[in-house]
């Protein structure tokens, strides 16, 4: 069944009215409530895709950004013939086949939702990155937010003491686009290290007259200067007072977790990034990035497949077998995405950058198991059926988190915008 | 919202439209440029800006107070620390008392004669027709430029902006003292010329150019970070710099310059792409898949410039393929080793009589067919561009071809050379571009004030890509020295320079100004180079034997172990020490107190440097001023926040010696905020000490005041 996008269903200026109208108690790109009081951001609309398949079963949303490049032929979506590269094609209980270089996936493919019929346009790291991060395409003079930002928009906070949005291995990026800085996703650079830091300096007396001191003495600079990034460093310390008093802070300590667990993970930064996400999915964060790099394989790549994507592999498939073991799995979406494929002709041991082509992966929050959509064609060049945008990748991803999707919303410069730039979701991937 | 532009240094490749799925019909010429909204704007006459001199090198047998002499270059005195530089281009850094008496006042007269540069009436005129053409712009929106900056504003930008600290207490104090009427241009003058300069240029180059501890997997570039340095330091024009980079031979071991282009040896037409925007703020990475109809390069102009690169070759693939023999037939060396050595030795840029440029296996153009050779044409930007004198290269032998290349793109007529530095160069010191984004100036007529462009191109080329010059008028107009606007949104229009923006400072200008409260200035005197540590690793060209590599080998082990510590706590590195000259930085708090370009390039991830934006040098630009919660939480309770309530760091010493304590509070505003403090904040302050706070928690909370971090 092809969904029409629902920018077509408000397509008449009747439609749009009304829409609007409906729309209009939202605060267009400003928060009614502040964000702390943990409730939503505004008396939201009933989602106009609320009632698709799929929609809000995933309270949480771990992103994990494989970055460089992922070969779609060299892991979920192999090949046979000139294309095939070094990996053989593994036949998985679920009845398709995957690379012989993830074995572990290939155990608990049954759970998994493949994607092989992602497309896009560009083939450079930057941008395309920016485009699976965001839903929209990179432009000269507008940032975009990144999904957790969204999220705590429509839905508000997730947890009363823990940030909505957290990224691991990566910056922050501006994370929040044009939301405030209380949507920005708080960066864990390295998972080992958690998020250190939180005690005070000396003793709480000396720390409460201090908090006092500077309190008065930034009034000046705060009132004098309006300038939109002094507020936002205004906001990060509010959100640090309030953070360092939470009790949950735990939540960001891997140390705290059994040995053998870390162990199934995996010791490299990816595996504890996913450890971390799970964690921090348990104790009420709704979005976690985790970033893996290493994907870009123009040469080499069968030794990196079996370093980088023995990693992955490890990392992925223990979080997956994790979060459902603990009952999380049916309520956390864990989205595999890569900001574009490789090329099926393998040369100089490896592969160029491919957009035209590429897979992603879907597990858990209400997503089909054992699943394929789409198909690329024989080589693995274009999309031969169900072509999936970067739009509706995150629109799908939006609706299985219960966010409403054809819902237009004003930034600060007055620019209208949807969450996946107007793209319906692929509902299809839904149970 | 913080405007775009400071972002576009993350997203160095941003598009300003979508690529169309490749058209497999050639595309025809080139489409033209949307013309901007006409905006009326009055010519403004500007003077011809004089060129300066051809700098003269002062080289002078010097002698210390022990008789022992060298022949060196004399690049700079500051203070009593005198700079030179010897002839393999190593520089040194050291008292004055050491010299002799005569070679003592040899350096003073050094320094008081005009080392190049511009004579200040040029400086005058060209910085007055940036104001002029600035308000013409201006005038013509209906705009006014700011009122001009105090001078306690000026004094914190100018030393953020020129030495990349915030001034001491005792220096902040000196200057706004100073009653004379030219104390801001004295005070520019001796910034410029002091070891600061260098320091903070360091940092802005390193992050444009990719300055990586490591390169590929596990290959050490100190040399190419030691090379920038000793070029920064010896003030080498910016056209120099980079014909050495582009047109480098040899092995990275042995040439530091070669580090440029081989830190993509690995993706050699990336970093075709990657220099095309750096040194000419050309947009080309989409052209190196397909056409690209709304921008104006087409597949095969990216692959004719790449094809000026075709002939050198940057892996020794004999040599790797014997070191790995050699590896295997004696069963006492650990292999990963020896090939790490072999990496390393195998580095290296050489340049064969073929060039072996091809059009892909994909190409899908009717103007060649796949496989076919490249012949290496070079770009232009407008028709007649081609009859500039740069344009007179010669294409005819392999082996000249990146020579040639870097003549074309360093050429003082090339068409875009000058204009991409000078844009950048303002957009460090006013915090947007003339033309913004900085990594497409393609078309010059959609900058925000295209005269203003084109004067700041011709003060480059007067200046000879002296970027001191250069920065020595821009920070002298009166245009620089307004009072700051707050960040501007992009999306409703460009910026027409009112003034400089409000900015956070950057992540090691931060951390330069906390290692400075922390010991005092004389951390400019710590020069960390590594680049001397390599040579062991050095195997003589055409001789590996079992011996050569096994002695290299137990070298390169004896080093390795005494960094091991290098990954845990962040900024510590016992091994680091030993790359120290001259003085070594103390640690304090598991941190080493060093300036941010005198520490690991960059910083260990968690290092308070990466936290508050410092860039991980794998793109061009990466660095970024974005607030978020771990900067506030290592602000407030970290490493850094014990250093600020140590009472013996020097901003807190230097406040104790004042006798009262309304004039202790005034010494600590100095030293953090560079003003004295209002009646009200004074107040404060003097009632939180009597209430049980003492020097250090008011410096501790200075330093987490919003004011701290921006400068405006």
């Amino acid at each position: 069944m092809s969904l029409h996008t629902f920018a077509d269903q408000l397509r008449t200026p009747e439609d749009r009215r009304a829409f609007l109208e409906k729309a209009a108690t939202m605060a267009f790109g400003l928060t009614v409530l502040p964000a702390f009081a943990g409730a939503a951001e505004s008396a939201a609309p009933k989602a106009p895709n609320a009632a698709l398949p799929g929609f809000g079963k995933a309270k949480n949303v771990i992103f994990l950004e494989l970055q460089g490049g992922m070969s779609h032929i060299d892991t979920f979506d192999p090949k046979t013939g000139a294309s095939k590269g070094p990996g053989d094609a593994v036949s998985t209980k679920a009845g398709f086949q995957i690379t012989s270089f993830l074995p572990n996936t290939a155990k608990i493919s049954d759970k998994i939702c493949v994607i092989r019929s992602m497309t896009a346009k560009v083939g450079v790291h930057a941008s395309a990155q920016y485009l699976m991060r965001t839903g929209f395409e990179q432009r000269g003079v507008i940032q975009h937010p990144n999904f957790g930002a969204w999220a705590q928009h429509f839905l508000g906070r997730s947890s009363q003491t823990l940030p909505a949005n957290v990224c691991v291995n990566r910056p922050s990026n501006q994370g929040n686009g044009w939301f405030p800085a209380s949507h920005a996703p708080l960066p864990i650079l390295d998972p080992a290290t958690g998020l250190p830091n939180t005690s005070g300096v000396g003793d709480a007396s000396a720390q409460q007259k201090r908090a006092t001191l500077l309190s008065e003495l930034d009034r000046g600079f705060g009132a004098a200067v309006a300038d939109s990034n002094v507020k936002a460093y205004n906001d990060f310390y509010a959100s640090t007072f309030e953070l360092m008093r939470s009790r949950d802070l735990k939540a960001f300590d891997i140390a705290s977790e059994p040995k053998a667990v870390r162990a199934k993970y995996g010791a490299d930064k990816f595996a504890q990034g996913c450890l971390l996400a799970r964690r921090l999915v348990e104790h009420g964060v709704r979005f976690v990035e985790v970033r893996s790099g290493g994907w870009d394989m123009h040469a080499t790549l069968e030794d990196r497949m079996e370093d980088v994507g023995a990693e992955f592999d490890a990392a992925f498939a223990a979080l997956v077998e994790d979060l459902e073991s603990k009952g999380l799995l049916d309520t956390t979406l864990v989205a595999v995405s890569t900001e574009f494929g490789r090329k099926p002709n393998f040369e100089g041991g490896g592969r160029g950058h491919h957009p035209l082509a590429f897979s992603t992966v879907l597990v858990g929050g209400g997503v089909k198991r054992g699943y394929v959509h789409g198909a690329s064609d024989a080589k693995g060049y274009d999309v031969a059926k169900d072509p999936v945008t970067a739009g509706a990748f995150h629109a799908t991803v939006a609706h299985a988190a219960g966010l409403p999707l054809g819902v237009e919303i004003m930034t600060p410069s007055g620019r209208p915008m949807m969450i996946g730039n107007k793209a319906a979701p692929v509902t299809a991937v839904f149970a | 919202m913080t405007p775009r532009a400071s972002h576009l240094g993350i997203f160095t490749l941003a598009l300003a439209a979508a690529c169309l799925a490749a058209a497999p019909k050639k595309k025809a010429a080139k489409a033209p440029a949307k013309a901007p909204a006409a905006v009326s704007v009055p010519a403004v006459a500007t003077a011809p800006v004089r060129a300066v001199e051809d700098r003269p090198q002062i080289w002078h047998l010097w002698t210390d107070v022990e008789g022992r002499k060298v022949e060196a270059m004399f690049c700079g005195l500051s203070g009593d620390i005198v700079s030179l530089q010897t002839k393999d281009g190593r520089n040194y850094r050291f008292n004055t008392s050491i010299l002799s008496p005569e070679d003592r006042e040899f350096a003073k007269a050094c320094a008081g004669k005009q080392i190049g540069g511009f004579s200040r009436s040029v400086v005058a005129a060209a910085a007055a027709d940036i104001d002029r053409l600035v308000e013409a712009r201006l005038n013509a929106a209906g705009q006014k430029l700011n009122a001009p900056a105090t001078d306690e504003e000026f004094l914190r930008r100018i030393y953020v902006d020129a030495v990349g600290r915030t001034p001491t207490a005792e220096e902040a104090a000196a200057f706004l003292g100073d009653a004379a009427a030219d104390r801001r241009e004295r005070l520019i003058d001796r910034l410029l010329q002091s070891p600061g300069y260098s320091l903070q240029m360091y940092n802005w180059m390193a992050d444009l150019l990719r300055a990586k501890d490591i390169i590929g997997k596990r290959i050490p570039a100190f040399t190419f970070e030691d090379w920038l340095k000793a070029r920064i330091t010896a003030n080498a024009t910016w056209d120099v710099m980079v014909r050495e980079m582009i047109s480098a031979d040899g092995r990275i071991l042995d040439n530091g310059a070669a580090g440029f282009l081989l830190f993509d040896a690995d993706m050699p037409l990336d970093g075709v792409s990657n220099l095309i925007t750096t040194f000419l703020g050309s947009n080309m990475s989409c052209a190196q898949c397909h056409d690209h109809p709304l921008a104006d390069w087409s597949q095969r102009q990216f692959f004719e410039m790449a094809a000026f690169l075709g002939a050198a070759d940057m892996k020794n693939e004999s040599m790797l393929a014997e070191v790995k023999k050699l590896s295997r037939a004696d069963s006492g060396l650990n292999r990963n080793f020896v090939r790490l050595i072999g990496e390393i030795n195998a580095l290296r840029i050489a340049d064969s009589g073929q060039n072996k440029l091809t059009f892909p296996k994909d190409y899908k153009y009717d103007d060649a067919k796949p496989g076919d050779p490249v012949k290496p044409a070079l770009i232009e930007w407008d028709a007649g561009d081609a009859k500039r004198s740069a344009y007179s290269v010669s294409t005819k032998s392999p082996v000249q071809l990146r020579d040639e290349f870097a003549r074309w793109l360093t050429s003082p007529e090339n068409p875009r050379f000058a204009s991409n530095i000078a844009n950048r160069v303002w957009r460090k010191t006013f915090g947007i571009a003339v033309k913004e984004p900085v990594d497409d100036i393609d078309d010059l007529s959609a900058a925000s004030s295209p005269q203003l462009l084109a004067h700041l191109t011709q003060v480059m080329r007067a200046a000879r890509f002296d970027l001191r010059e250069f920065q020595r008028v821009i920070f002298n107009s009166r245009t620089y020295q307004s009072a700051a606007s707050p960040a501007p949104d992009l999306s409703k229009g460009p910026y027409l320079f009112n003034g400089p923006i409000v900015r956070r400072l950057t992540a090691e200008q931060v951390w330069d100004s906390l290692v400075v409260a922390a010991v005092g200035p004389s951390a400019d005197n710590i020069l960390l180079r590594r680049g001397e540590d390599l040579k062991p690793l050095a195997l003589p060209e055409g001789k590996i034997t079992v011996a050569l590599v096994k002695d290299a080998a137990t070298k390169m082990q004896g080093m390795r172990s005494t960094k091991k510590s290098s990954k845990t706590a962040a900024g510590t590195d016992a091994g680091l020490a030993n790359g120290y000259e001259g003085e070594k930085p103390q640690s304090r708090n598991g941190l080493l107190l060093a300036r941010a370009s005198e520490l690991p390039q960059p910083a260990p991830e968690t290092h308070f440097l990466r936290v508050f934006g410092q860039g991980d040098r794998l793109l061009s630009n990466s660095s970024t001023v974005d607030g978020s919660v771990p900067q506030v939480l290592q602000l407030m309770n970290g490493p850094v926040a014990r250093l600020l309530t140590d009472p013996k760091s020097h901003a807190v010493q230097t406040a104790a010696k004042e006798k009262t304590s309304a004039k202790q509070v005034r010494s600590l505003y100095l030293a953090f905020l560079s003003r004295n403090p209002t009646a009200a904040e004074a107040a404060s302050a003097q009632k939180a000490l009597e209430g049980g706070l003492g020097l250090t928690d008011v410096a501790w909370t200075l330093a987490n005041t919003r004011e701290f971090l921006f400068i405006r």
